[in-house]
């Protein structure tokens, strides 16, 4: 049984939390307090100037500051809310094709699937600026073959945003894609066999026993790709630098973008803390939806 | 396929299987084809890329875009520093992890689920959260545009010890007390006993942070700020992009993404079934 070491305990935490707590929690903490200074990211903390809400004022504004945060948060809601409207049920598809065992080859489709994964995201933006190139880029020859007209993909402000949370559902769709099926696994196969003698069909057994036996894999899935979808940064800063019109201009850019580059740190610093409220709110009303479906 | 086979086969709905299997063919395809596509262009020559309607296998694969990445950033180096990152913050990750793990597993002391329920949360913060003051504070500490400024701030993580209390919880405590017993200090019972026995799990985790830090982006570019003697592969690709304007250097684009990629592909396809194992594992204990 675990016995009150506590000097061992002391020892064995000391580095994690020391380390956890300087470069993480910390931090965090001077995030929030910056949130409320006029601070410029090239000074010392001690130079801060308390200013109460006028970050917030500032951001929410009606000033180029204000247009340009608030665009940054609806790009980065419609990125987040289209990354995970896809990546949900494409994982779950996904994680049915390789778990079923009727056809082979369900193994080697997952390894293909999760090897995405794996890849850098410079990479992966590198090459889907090339895949989406207008003019030779091999997306819009092969819709050519089907007959479909070519896409402006990254340089229209309609679809740079779209063309984004594509590249980004390519690549993590296998992650989400093994969370799927380590959902599956758990579900008991004599619930099959009985809804099978109960005359139940596919779809059926689908909507009544794998969807609401999924719901807390499923949450989990929400939960990180939320956390996954609000850091994209790669593709942005390489590929449009926010644009074209600022269609593409996502938080972790922006706040990059503000708190770094141009040294506003309390302003840039209001913007994380907005961002970090918001995906508590995001995070809190999702548990609580699943939540209440589960005491229905 | 012999006779039986296929008469049983037969039996089932074989609508259905052709069915799934164009869609499984499908999907792979679809996953695969824009790493496929980039390791074809980096083959390619610079007249090829262009080509409309394009080429999609080079006639005869050449190797010059590789020797034009290796004009235009310092190959060598920047994997050498990407090398240095990832496997120096994965050592720190894999001896902070499994000893913060221990305690938590193995130990009861006040405050403990706070604590773990604390350092936990930080494992859902986005980086760009803590960057701004991070950014200063390395700086303060006279760290930055400098290796050890990307490392330091990453040598321990929520997920690492999470994933190690998991995993050392089912360690039998009989093997622990055993080895107390004889007179064993607690470091040499995490090293001796109780490593070796969640082995996979630490390999797992060893190769995750491996591949993380190597891929990692924001951070590095922002606390080395132009320094590029310590640029890691991943942001000396983005020199290569003053050359992507137009297709004339798609290959060199693409030959550059491939280097970047390849030693983490490596590492995933051998090693594979410890990073499945261990995101199922942490997905089902957690």
């Amino acid at each position: 049984m675990a016995k009150a070491f506590r000097a061992s305990a002391g020892i064995m935490l000391a580095p994690a939390v020391t380390l956890i707590g300087v470069f993480v929690l910390l931090p965090m903490l001077l995030t929030v307090w910056l949130s409320f200074q006029d601070w410029s990211t090239q000074t010392p903390f001690s130079e801060a100037s308390f200013v109460g809400l006028g970050n917030f004022h500032e951001i929410f504004g009606p000033t180029s500051v204000g247009r340009d945060f608030k665009t940054a948060l609806l790009n980065t809601a419609i990125y987040t809310a289209l990354s995970v409207v896809l990546i949900l049920p494409l994982s779950v598809v996904f994680g049915l094709l390789v778990y079923q065992r009727e056809v082979a080859g369900g193994t080697a489709l997952r390894t293909v699937l999760f090897s995405t994964y794996m890849v850098p995201m410079i990479a992966v933006a590198l090459v889907w600026s090339k895949l989406y190139s207008p003019s030779e880029g091999p997306l819009n020859q092969l819709l050519g073959l089907v007959g479909i007209g070519p896409q402006p993909w990254l340089s229209s402000p309609r679809s740079a945003l779209v063309s984004i949370v594509l590249l980004n559902v390519w690549q993590q769709v296998g992650y989400f894609t093994v969370l799927a099926i380590a959902g599956l696994t758990q579900i008991p196969g004599s619930l099959y066999e009985a809804a099978t003698l109960d005359g139940a069909n596919g779809s059926e057994q689908f909507r009544f026993i794998t969807l609401p036996l999924l719901r807390r894999t499923l949450l989990f899935s929400a939960v990180i790709a939320i956390i996954n979808a609000v850091q994209v940064f790669e593709p942005v800063a390489l590929i449009t630098q926010g644009g074209p019109v600022g269609s593409t201009n996502v938080l972790t850019y922006h706040i990059r973008r503000v708190g770094i580059e141009r040294a506003q740190g309390g302003l840039g610093s209001a913007m994380a803390v907005m961002l970090m409220l918001s995906l508590i709110v995001c995070v809190s009303a999702l548990f609580a939806f699943v939540n209440r479906k589960d005491s229905e | 396929m012999s006779a039986a086979t296929r008469s049983l086969a037969r039996k089932r709905p074989s609508g259905r299987k052709a069915l799934l299997a164009s869609a499984m063919l499908l999907v792979a395809v679809a996953s695969a084809f824009p790493l496929a596509w980039m390791v074809l262009s980096s083959l390619k020559t610079p007249a090829e890329t262009m080509q409309v309607p394009p080429v999609w296998i080079a006639r005869t694969p050449t190797l010059e875009a590789y020797e034009k990445v290796a004009g235009v950033i310092n190959v060598g180096r920047s994997m050498w520093n990407s090398l240095v990152i990832a496997s120096v913050t994965t050592a720190g990750v894999l001896v902070t992890s499994t000893m913060a793990g221990y305690a938590f597993a193995k130990y009861s002391f006040p405050g403990r689920s706070l604590l773990f329920s604390v350092l936990i949360a930080t494992m859902f913060l986005p980086p760009i959260v803590t960057l701004i003051p991070l950014y200063r504070m390395v700086g303060s500490l006279g760290l930055s545009a400098s290796l050890a400024g990307i490392i330091v701030p990453n040598l321990a993580n929520a997920f690492g010890i999470f994933l190690m209390r998991q995993f050392i919880a089912g360690v039998p405590d009989d093997l622990i007390d055993a080895a107390r017993m004889d007179g064993a200090s607690e470091l040499l019972i995490l090293y001796k006993i109780v490593a070796p026995s969640i082995a996979p799990a630490i390999a797992a985790l060893a190769l995750f942070a491996f591949v993380y830090h190597w891929n990692s982006y924001l951070w590095p570019l922002t606390v080395l700020q132009g320094n590029a003697d310590a640029y890691p592969i991943v942001i000396s690709l983005s020199r290569l992009l003053s050359y992507n304007r137009g297709a004339v250097n798609t290959g060199l684009v693409m030959a550059g993404a491939t280097l970047a990629v390849l030693p983490p592909l490596i590492l995933f396809v051998f090693l594979q079934r410890f990073f499945v194992d261990s995101i199922v594992g942490s997905a089902i204990k957690g």
